[in-house]
């Protein structure tokens, strides 16, 4: 049978000293034992260096090396065939090495001695079990890699404090820690109608504003289910949303945004983000690949589209309850061109010098704003006095301000648009305007 | 190479003895000795398992080159020797010096809290071969400053 990296994880744990030999460019080898291998994935390894010079200068002249892993609960010996891929001596897994070598060391009573200077990245070619006495050798379920890389996405996306950051922490983390090239995360409409793209990655246009209903397809089932949607061969399944590729006039014609996708995946995986019990949005993973996704990608997703639901449900209660700014003073005139803005009231389309923006709720709340800033002189704004305003009318309001408010900015930013909203803290925003706005709200 | 004397009492003590070897194509290959008769003038018959490492064994007939690392499990105190070694033909000195070495180091190691039932698949005494170590160099393993720096020898 093949072993896999991750079946060897209780070798890595640090309990049984490994052992690495190398070579010299003459073949004189040399052997010494080490203190830390960490597991990094599925191909890889990281051996810490602390001391073993000869080692690192045999291994410039000759990348190949042998590992010696131990499994630490019977014994059992793995032969690890390795190639040396680069040293790093910083970031994040540098100092997660860093500080497990320094606890281990003070214990030994070794912690001046062992100081970490760099670890080594090496990609293992070919594993084997030594023979043993003992008879075959056992596979104990192994913690998953992934499970790792998730605690690492949700580390730092409750770091986070703002819903934007929040969703690029965990669609960066999918790309950057679990291979997922290409996803998405949208949120729900306050209608509970739709949802909308807030955050896209790996896609050729963000897709950010575009929606999808309820109920429609991957995406749509996944929220009106509530429950994990996984697809592993698309081949025979139509593609959710519309079929038709929209072009950029397109989006001026039908005042849709095209969602993002890619036109020949073969696996998606749809994720509700559920927080309070009150479905906050959906995560979504494709793959080109047939059978992309398998069980415990799916849990290993799930737990992050919880995570990042309580952490947009808590940011966006507290944006509800910050305080008013100190009113700014009136702007000088932004010294640009002027822009036309023209507003649709019956569906509160937005078109900016004759480009589609926006739609909507979104759509009527960038209009506030710009009348407010041209009646007023005033550019910077709290959510509380945006949440009260009149004229912008909207029952179940007060719970989506916040993502209605990142849409816009997100979306003003994607089409590089002459005015552009600004975070200057929680719950207070400031418009941005490189030249005055000519404001045409007659179209009703 | 003639060996000092401590260092030769510190190699026939139970130590764990690690081999390191390389094909023609250089890539090492790591083993285990169970056991070595050290004598002074320099000569090392390291005992090992053929049956569980025989890449170690058909490296060192292919090309003689063979590093040997002897780590004390109580401290960490380790030397390694370099040189080069022949096949030999396993005899009852050796046969006797591997089953008292296994016998030593596992009691060694269960008093550090490791149970004989984990050590014992690195301590096997199947099929065994015996390699004859000319050594050319001996280096401090230790960790610290002196790691890796020469003790005895070299050009």
């Amino acid at each position: 049978m093949t072993i896999r990296l991750r079946d060897l994880a209780p070798c890595f744990e640090g309990v049984i000293p490994s052992i690495i030999a190398t070579a010299a460019s003459d073949g004189t080898p040399n052997i010494s034992y080490l203190s830390h291998v960490q597991l990094v994935d599925d191909e890889h390894v990281a051996v810490s260096n602390q001391f073993f010079s000869k080692t690192a200068a045999n291994m410039r002249a000759n990348p190949t090396a042998a590992l010696l892993v131990v499994d630490a609960r019977n014994g059992e010996q793995y032969s690890l065939d390795v190639r040396f891929q680069r040293s790093v001596e910083s970031g994040e897994l540098f100092q997660e090495m860093a500080v497990q070598l320094r606890a281990a060391s003070a214990q030994i009573g070794m912690a001046d001695v062992m100081r970490l200077r760099g670890i080594d990245i090496y990609r293992v070619e070919a594993i084997r079990h030594v023979p043993s006495p003992i008879g075959k050798a056992v596979f104990l379920p192994a913690a998953s890699p992934q499970l790792s890389a998730a605690a690492e996405i949700v580390r730092r996306l409750s770091e986070e404090t703002e819903i934007g950051a929040i969703i690029d922490a965990m669609l960066d983390g999918l790309r950057d820690r679990l291979g997922l090239a290409n996803s998405m995360a949208l949120l729900m409409d306050p209608t509970g109608e739709r949802l909308f793209t807030i955050g896209s990655r790996g896609y050729e246009h963000t897709g950010i504003g575009s929606e999808i209903a309820v109920g429609i397809g991957v995406i749509g089932t996944a929220a009106a289910e509530r429950r994990p949607i996984r697809v592993s061969d698309m081949s025979r399944v139509r593609r959710f949303g519309s079929a038709i590729r929209t072009s950029a006039t397109e989006e001026h014609r039908t005042r849709t945004i095209q969602l993002p996708g890619m036109p020949d995946a073969m696996s998606q995986i749809a994720l509700p983000m559920v927080a309070h019990g009150v479905l906050r949005g959906v995560l979504f993973a494709e793959s080109a690949k047939r059978l992309a996704f398998s069980r415990e990608d799916q849990a290993v997703l799930a737990i992050m589209a919880a995570q990042a639901a309580g952490a947009i449900a808590l940011s966006e209660s507290e944006a509800v309850e910050s305080v008013a700014a100190p009113a700014s003073p009136p702007d000088s005139s932004p010294a640009g061109r002027p822009f036309r803005v023209v507003h649709h009231a019956y569906d509160d389309s937005v078109f900016i010098e004759n480009e589609y923006l926006i739609k909507g709720v979104a759509g009527r709340l960038l209009i506030h704003l710009l009348r407010r800033y041209l009646q007023e002189g005033r550019t910077e704004f709290t959510n509380r006095e945006i949440r009260l305003a009149d004229e912008l009318r909207l029952p179940d309001y007060k719970d989506n301000l916040e993502t209605r408010l990142l849409l816009l900015r997100r979306r003003l930013e994607d089409k590089g648009a002459p005015v552009q909203l600004v975070r200057v803290g929680r719950g207070r925003i400031r418009l941005a305007l490189a030249g005055s706005p000519l404001l045409n709200d007659e179209h009703r | 190479m003639w060996l000092d004397q401590d260092l030769a009492n510190f190699m026939s003590s139970p130590v764990m003895i690690i081999l390191g070897t390389s094909n023609d194509a250089l890539q090492p290959e790591i083993g285990r000795a169970v056991g070595a008769l050290v004598r002074l003038d320099g000569e090392i018959e390291l005992v090992l398992s053929a049956w569980q490492w025989p890449g170690t064994l058909s490296n060192v007939r292919a090309n003689g080159r063979l590093s040997a690392t002897f780590a004390r499990p109580s401290d960490y105190v380790s030397y390694q020797v370099k040189g080069h070694a022949v096949v030999v033909p396993p005899t009852e000195e050796h046969r006797a010096g591997a089953a008292a070495y296994i016998e030593s180091i596992s009691a060694v190691l269960a008093e550090l809290g490791l149970e004989r039932e984990v050590s014992a698949p690195w301590l096997v005494n199947r099929d065994l071969a015996a390699l004859s170590l000319s050594v050319d160099s001996v280096f401090v393993q230790t960790p610290g400053a002196k790691a890796g720096q020469m003790l005895q020898g070299g050009q």
